[in-house]
């Protein structure tokens, strides 16, 4: 299962952050900046997963901005005793798939875009993600969904002119 | 879309954040953000109307939008890392809001935001209740994401109806987030959603007319079948029927990805018929036709694809072999490691890793591919190939492979890697070992390097098999060399400082000297037995348990010596006030020998008898002489408690007691009358 999702930029910046298992405060900021250091600290030509304390990890670099998921094995699996079964190359994949949804959101996607409205990029990844499942990849199904928020959001908007 | 839709402050906080230049100032940055936000909440809103009516409103309440941002910003503030629980309330109001992306934007920070035991967990309940009933599908699906997040198994029965409900609805984007909810039921409260009622569910939504909510249903199967297969045995036709479907494109052109088709549901179904195929022939016969299709149709040269011919390859592994599909799967790994990519070279050793287990034919051809990823300097490539060599070892490569896997332990202070390589050392060295020695000398390596990762049991069976040698033959010479080996290698080891090694490695240590010391051609049993004084002496850090064998093996020495040198005495004493009760009692039983019958020391601490069974008479026979000579000398002889006794006394109490109770009822009583003296009651009225 995915256990989360960062967006860190080059500075160790989160612009972004999802957990899918609950981590405390000083847990997540730890986490956060030895992954982006491991992550900075790989050459181009090195492969793009890796493994810290546990997670197999798959990190992605756009720009200045590292798309970085970290997999646990699945719960129930785990009180069997298995395996992380995630497929590495899929997630990143999966990756480069909410990079495209989310560019054709916002007509190209930029850092600034995700800081200026975090609130929509959480919502775009509760369509894709639910429970560290990936639930929907069409990118057409998860911007209806944001569409219709937005919509919706507008109209309640006017009521209050 | 810049930040026009930002009131001015959030866009100054946002500009400032963007170009802060160091994390302690990105800290005082958000410290003032802190205070600008906990002034909103008490800010009132400043008209008040004269001579009374309503109470100032908090400025929050007041203007929606105002309060939606204050919550995106405190989002902010403690995603980088400082605590906003004093705005939490604000996003418990929020969620009831009417307008749809503030109620969102409330859940959204609870669900970040709220630890599972805060008690906004529970309030929120109400909520998402109301929520879920709702009529607009965007507040049922707020809820349903909310609570997915959110709730803990004690508010599972709340939600629980009312969800199952919502796996009927008629819009997909509903059902496709209700059995993900249902199946996160079922991981937090089993005995409230169960697994039957959960399959039941499922077998209806893996059908469901929208391929999304079959898509979303899948991770549920997936994760329930890993932990038992065998109600899922029956879906193995759907899924390989909505395999094909998939693979020739009958799906909407939305689930295109780079013209292949829906690949996360391609991995998803071929990863579930690897847990449903493993070790069922009948059922792995019927996937075999799909997966050779399915590998060669995702077999067009992009990372998509790969991702799904590899799903293939390890599924291949899985279940029952089939020859043709093993040779393009091994065909498949071959491209793989051999590619120019390191994410397919990856994907080429984890390949072959699953293969290997099964199928150690196919890893012969790559042996020189698996070195030079070894020696890559690509640190996960490297990690994947040691697994990968942990699954290759026999018994002709296990030095080699151990050699390896031990250079690596020394190498890294990753605390996960060092336990999962020792255990794996561990396991490779009991099963493979080529000779006794050669495990003592890896075993006795590996404690050097990471002692704190090995398990107490493998030192108990090092100990064992140095004091019992290999069992099989009664060699007591091979024994006896592996014993004087054994000691050479620890006694080596006291010269080095004793803070860089490892407590088992210390105890196993003190342990085989205290038994051998005598058979080591180097030192004299008096040098390791002062050597030995010494660690103890200055090991202010060991811990008890280690102290105890080294004052132990002092022990066994002496005994051998045959006389006690003063500094192991001045051990000894010390410890005999040891706060530790074991030591202590040692201690000082060890100086009651010395002193009152040293020539029973070599009996109490024998040579090389660790194993033998100590003889207990339980008659105490050898008291006997002691015990008549007391009789005779006037002592009373010793009067067992009987246990029949106890029985007889009981009765003799009772009957005893019996007297006590009046068994015989009391007398009925009588009605007042004749027996009255009438006289008398009249004396008393007039």
């Amino acid at each position: 299962m995915i256990s989360f999702i960062l967006m860190v930029n080059k500075q160790g910046q989160t612009r972004c952050s999802k957990y899918y298992q609950w981590l405390p405060m000083e847990e997540r900021v730890a986490l956060e900046s030895e992954i982006i250091r491991k992550c900075l600290s790989r050459s181009e030509l090195q492969c793009s997963f890796l493994e810290y304390r546990g997670y197999k990890t798959i990190y992605r670099r756009y720009a200045s901005l590292f798309f970085i998921i970290g997999t646990k094995p699945d719960i129930d699996a785990a009180q069997v005793g298995g395996e992380n079964k995630e497929n590495e190359l899929g997630l990143l994949e999966f990756i480069h798939n909410l990079v495209e949804t989310m560019d054709k959101w916002a007509g190209s996607i930029c850092e600034l875009d995700i800081m200026y409205q975090l609130e929509e990029v959480h919502f775009i990844l509760d369509e894709m993600v639910m429970n560290g499942y990936i639930v929907e990849t069409c990118k057409g199904a998860t911007l209806k969904a944001i569409d219709l928020l937005e919509r919706e959001s507008r109209k309640g908007e006017a009521m209050f002119k | 879309m810049s930040g026009m839709h930002l009131s001015k402050e959030f866009f100054e906080l946002l500009k400032a954040i963007g170009e802060s230049k160091s994390k302690q100032e990105e800290d005082r940055i958000i410290q003032r953000e802190i205070a600008t936000l906990k002034k909103k909440m008490e800010a009132k809103v400043s008209k008040v109307a004269i001579g009374g009516g309503a109470p100032p409103q908090n400025q929050l309440n007041a203007n929606k939008k105002k309060a939606k941002e204050f919550l995106v910003r405190l989002l902010y503030v403690e995603m980088l890392g400082h605590d906003g629980s004093f705005g939490y309330i604000k996003a418990v109001e929020l969620a009831a809001s009417s307008s749809i992306i503030h109620k969102r934007t409330g859940y959204l920070l609870c669900s970040a935001c709220l630890a599972p035991s805060h008690e906004f967990r529970f309030m929120l309940v109400n909520q998402m209740q109301r929520d879920i009933s709702s009529s607009s599908i965007l507040e049922i699906c707020a809820s349903l994401i909310a609570v997915t997040s959110i709730i803990t198994g004690d508010m599972v029965p709340a939600m629980q109806s009312l969800v199952v409900k919502m796996l009927d609805h008629s819009s997909e984007i509903v059902r496709k987030k209700a059995i993900i909810a249902m199946h996160r039921f079922h991981q937090l409260a089993p005995e409230a959603v169960e697994r039957q009622e959960l399959i039941d569910k499922l077998r209806k939504v893996l059908c469901d007319r929208d391929p999304g909510v079959m898509g979303s249903s899948l991770n549920v199967i997936e994760s329930m079948a890993a932990v038992d297969p065998k109600p899922f045995k029956e879906l193995v036709a759907s899924l390989i029927s909505i395999l094909k479907q998939v693979i020739e494109h009958r799906l909407p052109t939305d689930f295109e990805y780079h013209r292949v088709p829906a690949p996360w549901i391609q991995m998803k179904i071929v990863r579930i018929l690897a847990i449903l195929g493993k070790n069922d022939s009948n059922a792995s016969n019927g996937m075999y036709e799909i997966l050779g299709e399915t590998m060669k149709k995702a077999d067009v040269g992009i990372n998509a694809g790969y991702a799904v011919v590899y799903e293939c390859v390890r599924t291949i592994t899985s279940i029952y072999p089939n020859s043709t599909l093993l040779d393009a799967a091994a065909d498949a790994i071959s491209r793989f490691i051999q590619s120019k990519s390191q994410n397919l070279k990856y994907f080429g050793v984890t390949g072959l890793a699953a293969i290997v287990e099964s199928h150690p034919q196919y890893a012969a051809a790559h042996q020189m591919s698996v070195i030079e990823c070894l020696e890559d300097r690509d640190e996960t490539l490297q990690r994947r190939t040691l697994d990968l060599l942990y699954k290759m070892t026999n018994p002709v490569n296990v030095q080699f492979i151990i050699e390896k896997l031990l250079d690596f332990l020394r190498g890294t202070t990753d605390s996960f890697l060092k336990e999962d390589l020792t255990a794996k050392v561990c396991s490779l060295a009991e099963r493979y070992a080529p000779n006794n020695l050669w495990y003592v000398e890896t075993i006795t390596e590996l404690f050097a390097i990471s002692g704190e990762f090995v398990s107490q049991e493998v030192s108990q069976q090092l100990m064992t098999l140095i004091a019992e040698g290999a069992g099989e033959d009664e060699d007591d010479d091979a024994d006896t060399i592996l014993r004087q080996h054994s000691v050479t290698i620890y006694a080596d080891l006291l010269e080095k400082p004793i803070a860089k090694l490892p407590q088992l490695l210390i105890e196993t240590m003190a342990w085989v000297l205290g038994e051998y010391a005598y058979l080591s051609a180097d030192f004299t049993l008096e040098e390791i037995l002062s050597k030995l004084c010494e660690l103890v002496r200055k090991g202010k850090q060991l811990k008890e348990s280690t102290r105890k064998f080294i004052v132990t093996a002092i022990m066994k020495l002496v005994a051998q010596a045959g006389t006690c040198p003063p500094q192991a005495a001045k051990i000894i004493d010390d410890f005999s006030k040891s706060k530790d009760q074991d030591l202590q009692q040692r201690c000082i039983e060890f100086q009651n020998l010395i002193t009152s019958a040293p020539h029973i020391l070599a009996e109490v601490l024998p040579i090389d008898a660790s194993c033998e069974d100590v003889q207990v008479d339980p008659n105490l026979t050898f008291m006997d002489a002691y015990v008549s000579h007391a009789i005779a000398n006037g002592a009373k002889q010793y009067d067992k408690p009987d246990d029949d006794d106890d029985e007889a006394d009981y009765e003799l109490a009772s009957s005893t007691k019996a007297s006590a109770f009046k068994m015989t009822p009391y007398a009925k009583p009588t009605k007042p009358g004749a027996s009255y003296n009438s006289s008398s009651m009249g004396g008393v009225g007039s």
